[in-house]
C-alpha cells in the first residue's frame, strides 16, 4: 500500500525533527521562545513557497533549476516597473508576478512542447533569466520602496509575520491539490510511469505546464516578499535559492525520480534544516559547522528512507 | 514665469549635472564623484554633523566584559582571514573583549541577514560587520540598534542611520587615484584597459569605479575603458572572465585592473598564462601573500590595499569605544590602539589612513 509507505518516512522526519527540536532547544535557552521560532518562519518562507511548487515539479519527475532566477527576474522588473517606467507600485507588483509566472510557463512550454528534458531546459533558463535581469537592471539596485510596502516583508497580522500566512495558506493549498484532488493523482501518475499516464487519458502536457506556470508564480510571489523583507532590489537575488528548495523537498523524502512525494514531507524537511540552522547558530556552533550537520542529515534521513524501503520491498 | 522656471531648472542642471551622471564606466553607481587633484593635493574636509544610528536602551557597558560578533561579507577568503585576525589582535589586547567571526561562505545577501538574525537572537553585546549590500542589510542591523546592541561597520558600509559607526579603510577617491596612477605608470596615458570586478552592485567596487572613471577624466583622459566585467568572488570565474578579456581586446588591452581581493590574483594567474606578462599590466586591490608570485616575477607591479589586519583592529577598538561611551556623536577623533588617533569623517565614519601601494621592494615585509 502506497500511502502507509509514504507514511513511513514522513513519520520518520517527524520524529527526526521533534528529536532536533528538543536537543537545539536544550542547548540554548533561546532557540525555543515564539519570538525567534516566529523569526525563523519569517526566515524560510520565500524558499517554502518555492519548495511547495517545487513538490509538484519533483514528484513528476522533473526538476526546476530556475526558480533562483525567477525570483531574481521579478524582483527587478518589480523595481524597474515602479521606479523606471514609474507605475503604481501595486500595478507593477501585479505586473511582475504575472511575469515571474510567464517565466514559469516559458520554462513548461519548452519541456512538454520541445521534449527537452526539464533538468537542461531548466539549466538553460537559469542562465536567461538571471542574464535578463542582470541586463535589464543594468547592474543598477532600486532603493526606496514606501514604507507601506515593506508590509509583505516585515510586517505583521495577529502578531505572526504576514509572510508566515501567506506560506500557511499556500501549503494548505498545495497540499489539498496535491493529496485529493485530480491533478494530484495526475501528478503522481506522471511521474510514476509518464507513458502509462500517457496511455491513462491524462493530460501530461497541460498537467506539466500548470506545474511549472505554478512554480514561476510561487517563485515571483518570493520574490516580492523576499525585496520588501530586504528594502531594496538586486540583480543577484536568489542566487543558489534552487539548491535550498531541492535539498528541502529531497529531505521530506519526494523522491527524486518521481511518483513519490508530499507537501507535509517537504513542510517538515524544511522545518527541520532551518531549525538545525538556527537552532546550532544560537548554541555557537560556526556557519561551516552548521552546513557539515545539515549534509550529514541529509544523507541520514536518504539512508534511512532506503532503508525502510528495501525491508519492504524485500 | 516660464523663464523663471527655465532659469531655475538650469541652474539647478549646472550644479548636480556633472556630479550625479551615471558612472562612464559599467561597474559604478551613480552617486556624485569627488576625484581628487592630479598631483594629489589634499581637499579639506568638509564639516558634517553625526548621521549614524544610536541603540535603544543600551545597559552600561563601560569596562565590562562584552561579546562581539563579527559577520563579514564572507568567510575563508585571506581578506577576512586578515581582517579577522585584527579583530582577534585587539580583542586580546583590550582583554575585555570575547569576539569570534562567522558568516557566510559565498558573499551573499540573504545567508549574511540570517547570520545577523540569530546572533541578535543570541544575544551578543556588539556586531561588527561588512555590508554585501548597504541597503538589504539595513533592517537587519535596525533590529540590533533596536535591542540595545552596539553595531559597526568596517570594509563594506550600510546607510548610516542602520549603523552607529563605519571604519573607512581609505576613501573611496584616494583609492581610485592610487589605482588609476599606477596603471598610467605601466601603460602610459593612452592604453586601453578592463576591469575584472565582483558585481557591478556590491558597494565598495561600484564607488571604487565611479571614482577611478572620474578621476580618469580629470587626469588621464586618454584612458582608453573597454569594459568591465564580473565575477563574483570566485577564484576560477574571475580567471575564467579575465582570460576572455585577453582572447577579446588582443593588442589592445594593455592594462588589467583588479577591484577584488580574488580577481586580481585570479588576473595576474591569466596574464602569466597567457603569456603576456610585460605585455598586459595587471593593477589592483589584493592581499600581498596572494600576489607575492607574480610581484617576484615582475608580471604585476603594483598592488594598492590598506593593511586589512589594521582594519579588523580598529574596528574592535572603536567598537569598545562605542560600548564604553568613549566615543560619542560628534566626535572628530577616536584613539584606536597602537593605531594612535584616528580621523573622523563624513559625519560617522572613521577614516583607517591612506592606501598603500605594495611593490617588489616593499612586499615581502608583509605577511597577510
Amino acid at each position: 500500500m502506497t500511502a502507509s509507505r509514504l507514511l513511513r518516512h514522513e513519520t520518520i522526519l517527524g520524529v527526526l525533527t521533534v528529536i532536533a527540536l528538543i536537543v537545539l532547544a536544550s542547548l540554548s535557552d533561546k532557540f525555543f521562545t515564539a519570538e525567534n521560532l516566529l523569526n525563523q518562519g519569517r526566515l524560510m518562507s520565500e524558499v517554502g513557497l518555492v519548495a511547495l511548487a517545487m513538490t509538484f515539479v519533483i514528484v513528476t519527475g522533473g526538476i526546476d533549476l530556475s526558480v533562483g532566477s525567477i525570483l531574481g527576474l521579478t524582483a527587478i522588473l518589480l523595481g524597474v516597473f515602479w521606479k523606471n517606467l514609474g507605475l503604481p507600485l501595486p500595478a507593477a507588483m501585479v505586473l511582475a508576478l504575472a511575469c515571474g509566472t510567464f517565466a514559469g510557463w516559458v520554462n513548461g512550454l519548452i519541456i512538454t512542447r520541445f521534449r527537452v528534458p526539464p533538468l537542461i531546459a531548466t539549466l538553460a533558463t537559469l542562465a536567461l533569466y538571471r542574464g535578463l535581469a542582470e541586463g535589464i537592471s543594468e547592474a543598477r539596485s532600486v532603493r526606496g520602496y514606501p514604507e507601506w510596502f515593506f508590509f509583505f516583508g516585515q510586517g505583521e497580522v495577529l502578531g505572526v509575520p504576514f509572510q508566515l500566512w501567506v506560506l500557511g495558506l499556500a501549503t494548505i493549498v498545495a497540499a489539498v491539490i496535491l493529496g485529493l484532488t485530480p491533478f494530484g493523482r495526475a501528478t503522481y501518475a506522471i511521474g510514476a510511469n509518464e507513458t502509462a499516464a500517457r496511455f491513462s487519458g491524462i493530460r501530461v502536457d497541460a498537467v506539466k505546464l500548470w506545474i511549472y506556470t505554478g512554480a514561476g508564480f510561487c517563485s515571483a510571489l518570493a520574490a516580492v516578499i523576499f525585496v520588501s523583507r530586504v528594502t531594496t532590489t538586486r540583480s543577484d537575488m536568489g542566487t543558489g535559492l534552487e539548491l535550498d528548495v531541492i535539498t528541502g523537498v529531497v529531505l521530506g523524502g519526494t523522491s527524486i525520480f518521481g511518483g513519490r512525494g508530499t507537501i507535509i514531507g517537504t513542510v517538515l524537511g524544511l522545518i527541520l534544516i532551518q531549525a538545525l540552522k538556527n537552532g546550532l547558530a544560537l548554541s555557537g556552533v560556526k556557519g561551516d559547522g552548521t552546513i557539515v550537520v545539515i549534509g550529514l542529515v541529509l544523507i541520514g534521513a536518504i539512508l534511512a528512507g532506503a532503508l525502510f524501503d528495501r525491508n519492504r520491498g524485500g | 514665469m516660464k523663464k523663471l522656471t527655465m532659469a531655475a531648472i538650469v541652474s539647478l542642471g549646472l550644479m548636480t549635472g556633472s556630479a550625479l551622471a551615471a558612472s562612464a564606466w559599467t561597474g559604478g553607481d551613480d552617486l556624485p564623484t569627488n576625484p581628487l587633484a592630479c598631483d594629489g593635493t589634499p581637499s579639506p574636509a568638509a564639516a558634517k554633523p553625526y548621521d549614524g544610528g544610536s541603540p535603544t536602551n543600551p545597559p552600561d557597558r563601560k569596562g565590562k566584559k562584552i561579546t562581539v560578533v563579527d559577520v563579514p561579507k564572507l568567510i575563508g577568503i585571506g581578506y577576512f582571514n586578515a581582517t579577522s585576525k585584527g579583530i582577534q589582535d585587539a580583542a586580546a589586547e583590550l582583554g575585555n573583549v570575547d569576539a569570534k567571526t562567522d558568516g557566510p561562505t559565498k558573499a551573499n545577501i540573504d545567508e549574511q541577514i540570517t547570520f545577523l538574525d540569530n546572533y541578535i537572537t543570541s544575544g551578543v553585546d556588539g556586531i561588527l560587520f561588512a555590508a554585501n549590500d548597504p541597503v538589504a542589510i539595513a533592517p537587519v542591523l535596525k533590529k540590533a540598534l533596536e535591542k540595545g546592541i552596539n553595531v559597526v561597520g568596517y570594509d563594506a558600509n550600510s546607510i548610516p542611520e542602520a549603523r552607529q559607526w563605519f571604519v573607512n579603510q581609505a576613501e573611496f577617491n584616494g583609492i581610485a587615484k592610487a589605482l588609476v596612477d599606477s596603471m598610467a605608470a605601466e601603460v602610459g596615458d593612452e592604453g586601453g584597459v578592463a576591469i575584472v570586478t565582483s558585481t557591478f552592485t556590491t558597494p565598495n567596487q561600484a564607488r571604487w569605479i565611479a571614482e577611478m572613471a572620474a578621476y580618469a577624466e580629470k587626469c588621464h583622459p586618454k584612458m582608453k575603458w573597454l569594459e568591465t566585467v564580473e565575477a563574483q568572488e570566485d577564484n576560477n570565474l574571475s580567471f575564467n572572465q579575465a582570460t576572455t578579456l585577453i582572447n577579446k581586446y588582443g593588442d589592445d588591452l594593455k592594462g588589467i585592473f583588479g577591484m577584488t581581493s580574488v580577481a586580481t590574483p585570479a588576473s595576474a594567474e591569466a596574464v602569466t598564462q597567457a603569456g603576456k606578462c610585460g605585455k598586459i599590466a595587471v593593477v589592483g586591490l589584493a592581499t600581498p601573500n596572494a600576489m607575492k608570485p607574480y610581484v617576484e616575477k615582475d608580471c604585476v607591479k603594483s598592488v594598492v590595499l590598506w593593511n586589512p589586519v589594521d582594519l579588523g583592529y580598529a574596528a574592535m577598538q572603536v567598537l569598545r569605544a562605542v560600548a564604553d561611551g568613549t566615543l560619542q556623536p560628534g566626535a572628530t577623533s577616536v584613539k584606536a590602539g597602537k593605531l594612535g588617533d584616528l580621523q573622523v569623517i563624513n559625519g560617522s565614519e572613521i577614516l583607517l589612513g591612506s592606501p598603500y601601494v605594495f611593490t617588489k621592494e616593499n612586499i615581502a615585509g608583509f605577511d597577510f
